[in-house]
């Protein structure tokens, strides 16, 4: 009977069939398990990770991260100019084609770079209004003036979301583009999007870099169920998959077939305070509560030993990083005295949960503990994403815990959102100091890398001197990817390495190992 | 022919419930805290960003006005722009409407499968073995949780023994047959126990009915009397009782979508509720709601053509 019922299915289910038989074809695809489907494939009109992976798979940008993540290199533009006030940024193009043969010139260089300013459907508008003309001055020649210098504005255009896009193929239709692009200047071009399931995406022959894409495609497939979609590894029926539970780390890493990757990623979960409410306006309240938190003990608990803590807002690893940052000890008892000193010995706050996030939890109910030994009495108020994001807008919370990834290489975007003093009011704190203001806004202007790295570093020290925002909880290793029966890395992190599968990664790929 | 006269009338009923269906969906889905625009923008939430995109989605303009604009859509075939996806909402509900019905079909075609035979089995042996045998398979089919029923049917099947897909929802007829057979059969367990009771109860009562005994006093064999005439005469709650479950269950296949990846409306409703994508919610809540009533306005004609007593 289990024969005969074994038979039946496989005769009848393709799947079961490609499981056993059909490794030789299908060895060039490789499918990578993750949460959520994609949303468009118009890379203005999205701000999610998600779609920013797949955008980098389909559109190549004018300047890319390298992939030891921490120097620019020439993607589209082959080189580049810069005038001595900064203002001026000249691009040469390179010899190169979209997926359906035409040319990639220089106004499609520039109509991408406008668009992103100026569409009313463009999430990101406000990053591109420095830049005032963008216009091909030849073909091959894109010319861009700025309104003001600017040291990150060759990271941010190594963004996925400012990719070289078609203009013909663009204006030809922006809707059904954003379906299904007609034109892709990457390595792959999407082949079927089935909305909710996946994104099947085949290798792009006139890809300028093509002989360095060894896949045939790659299948981007949504399985929202963590433990589901570690099922499908563990079966063989994904090559990879991202977002491993911490959990599962241990037990996963115990089956021979898989091969868990730990990355340095750019994440960081940082304790947010908000300055505006009573005794947390005191500096001195603030450094007590970061000696009242055990934070080596919260990261191994909830990261199973794979997280480290972190010291600085940028994060280890990344351009600028002071590895030499201060850390507040662990000190319950000099904390309470602080708190005492302070006035605050019977200090009551009100902290903002993520509900249904096992990480935010965790670490909720142990800041809590760790807190109540410092006197000081947490409420936890748990509240779905949507929600608590919305509360710390309006500034209706005391502490909250969110994480952020970095987007582009220079520290500059993190820095101008948690200290640069503009409309997010520094990650919603509140937080003020005019001396650090300035910093920032003189640091975005420098365009000598050494004079502008001793002024991240004196933005790090400050910071950790006044603001607990630059007391992130933990810089967990984020990106664990469990491998199925191939060996590939894609990084998803869109902060760093966008363009890995693209070359070095998909060169490592190997046949299946079974 | 007068008993099916409620065919022409009972959908005019159903307008006054769509309509309120949509007022109610419309101001509850306002009502949860959290904010479209915000959301969408994250950390890029600017307020000159989130003025741009509450204009455009008319998030702007006060509730009763963005009610009209929605009932005007409606007119139109139309159900607005989603805010994540940025298409209009009909076309999307219509890619993830077939996953989901697929998943309700089969589950029901399984359920009844699973609930006929052993129901039959419990009622024709009333207080004995295989009665309280199914009575207690029964209990735990109810005390399982879908989702983890879900993951030890595919821990079981497509991991231990490599049978079936682990999840997910194919391309070919075949494919999606294979895909379904797992998240089907962890609704049908749940569904059938609920179907076993209802239908074992009618089933005992009838056995005991005047027309069973005349039927045996006639000396027809007793399985002819059970299939013949004991069957028919118990269908009526159960049917009612289907489609009520059918429609809890259009609306409960957001747990199973998740679990087993399948790409349906279930799923889609989830992440419109988390993104606060109204013109979605509203959207997937109007296919909801009206496939519910039709499921019930099926189970009543099928009450009348099964029972000629029956009169609506």
């Amino acid at each position: 009977m289990t024969n005969r019922w074994k038979n039946i299915s496989r005769a009848a289910f393709a799947a079961a069939l490609m499981l056993s038989a059909s490794y030789a074809e299908a060895a060039g695809i490789l499918t990578i398990g993750r949460r959520e489907d994609s949303t468009t494939f118009d890379p203005i009109k999205s701000a999610q990770n998600v779609d920013n992976w797949v955008f980098s798979n389909v559109f190549d940008v004018l300047v890319r991260v390298d992939k030891t993540g921490t120097k620019l290199e020439p993607g589209l533009a082959e080189s580049w100019t810069i005038s001595p006030d900064g203002l001026t940024y000249t691009f040469k193009m390179r010899d190169a084609k979209f997926s359906d043969g035409s040319p990639i010139t220089a106004e499609d260089a520039a109509f991408s770079l406008l668009r992103i300013r100026d569409s009313k459907e463009s999430l990101w508008s406000d990053s591109y209004k420095i830049v005032d003309t963008a216009v091909a001055t030849d073909p091959k020649t894109l010319t861009v003036k700025l309104t003001s210098a600017s040291a990150p504005f060759l990271s941010q255009l190594a963004l996925p979301n400012v990719s070289v896009l078609s203009k013909k193929a663009v204006e030809a239709g922006e809707e059904a583009f954003a379906e299904l692009p007609t034109a892709s200047s990457g390595a792959f071009t999407v082949k079927e999007w089935r909305r909710g399931d996946r994104v099947i995406l085949e290798k792009n022959p006139n890809f300028w870099q093509a002989d360095r894409v060894k896949l045939d495609g790659v299948e981007w497939i949504s399985v929202p169920d963590d433990n589901t979609r570690m099922l499908n590894v563990q079966a063989g029926q994904l090559d990879t998959a991202i977002f491993v539970p911490f959990s599962r780390v241990a037990e996963l890493k115990k089956d021979p077939n898989l091969v868990i990757h730990t990355d340095v990623s750019t994440r960081e979960d940082h304790l947010l305070i908000n300055h505006e409410h009573g005794a947390l306006a005191k500096k001195e309240v603030r450094q007590a509560l970061d000696m009242a938190i055990d934070k080596k003990s919260i990261v191994d608990t909830v990261t199973f030993g794979i997280g480290t803590v972190a010291n600085s807002y940028i994060p280890k690893g990344s351009l600028y990083h002071y590895d030499a940052n201060y850390q507040y000890p662990y000190d319950p008892a000099k904390a309470k005295a602080m708190l005492a000193a302070a006035g605050a010995s019977d200090l009551k706050l009100n902290y903002v949960v993520n509900a249904g996030n096992e990480v935010d939890e965790q670490i909720a109910v142990l800041l809590q503990q760790q807190l109540g030994k410092a006197g000081v009495t947490v409420n936890l108020q748990k509240v779905d994403p949507s929600q608590s994001w919305n509360m710390l807008i309006d500034g209706d919370y005391d502490i909250s815990v969110m994480y952020w990834t970095n987007d582009i290489l220079d520290p500059d975007q993190k820095t101008t959102f948690v200290l640069g003093h503009d409309s997010n009011m520094n990650y919603m704190t509140r937080y003020k100091n005019d001396k650090v203001k300035d910093l920032v806004a003189a640091a975005r202007l420098e365009l000598d890398p050494t004079k502008r790295e001793a002024m991240y570093v004196d933005i790090q020290k400050l910071a950790k001197d006044d603001d607990p925002l630059d007391r992130p909880l933990l810089q967990p290793l984020y990106q664990r990817l469990p491998q199925g029966h191939r060996e590939f890395l894609p990084e998803p992190a869109r902060p760093l390495l966008p363009r890995r599968y693209g070359q070095e990664l998909i060169g490592s790929f190997a046949p299946p190992l079974s | 022919m007068h008993r099916y006269r409620f065919v022409l009338t009972r959908p005019l009923q159903f307008l006054p419930v769509i309509f309120g269906i949509s007022v109610i969906t419309f101001i509850l889905v306002r009502l949860i805290p959290g904010d479209p625009a915000r959301n969408i923008l994250g950390t890029r939430a600017t307020p000159t960003a989130i003025a741009n995109i509450r204009a455009q989605y008319g998030l702007d303009l006060p509730i009763w006005q963005q009610y009209l604009y929605f009932l005007k859509n409606l007119g139109n075939g139309e159900m607005g722009k989603s805010i994540l996806y940025k298409i209009d909402v009909l076309q999307l509900v219509v890619t993830r409407i077939e996953p989901t019905l697929a998943l309700v079909l089969s589950s029901v075609i399984l359920s009844v499968l699973i609930a006929v035979p052993m129901a039959a089995l419990a009622a024709r042996n009333a207080g004995r073995g295989p009665d309280h045998a199914v009575r207690i398979a029964s209990t735990f089919g109810i005390g399982f949780p879908p989702f983890w029923l879900g993951l030890m049917l595919m821990i079981l099947f497509s991991v231990k023994l490599d049978l079936l897909p682990v999840s997910g929802y194919g391309a070919t007829f075949g494919d999606k047959l294979a895909h379904l057979i797992l998240p089907s059969l962890t609704v049908a367990l749940s569904l059938s126990t609920v179907l076993i009771r209802s239908l074992r109860a009618a089933m005992i009562e009838a056995l005991k009915s005047d027309v069973a005994t005349a039927a045996r006093a006639r000396g027809m064999p007793e399985s002819i009397v059970f299939w013949r005439h004991v069957v028919p005469n118990s269908l009526v709650p159960t049917i009612n009782l289907l489609a009520v479950n059918i429609g809890w269950l259009i609306g409960g296949t957001v747990v199973v979508e998740s679990v087993f990846a399948l790409p349906g409306m279930g799923q889609l409703l989830v992440r419109a509720i988390f993104s606060r994508d109204y013109m979605v919610v509203q959207g997937v809540a109007m296919v909801f709601a009206c496939a519910t009533v039709l499921v019930n306005f099926m189970a009543d004609i099928v009450t009348v053509a099964v029972d000629p007593r029956v009169k609506l």
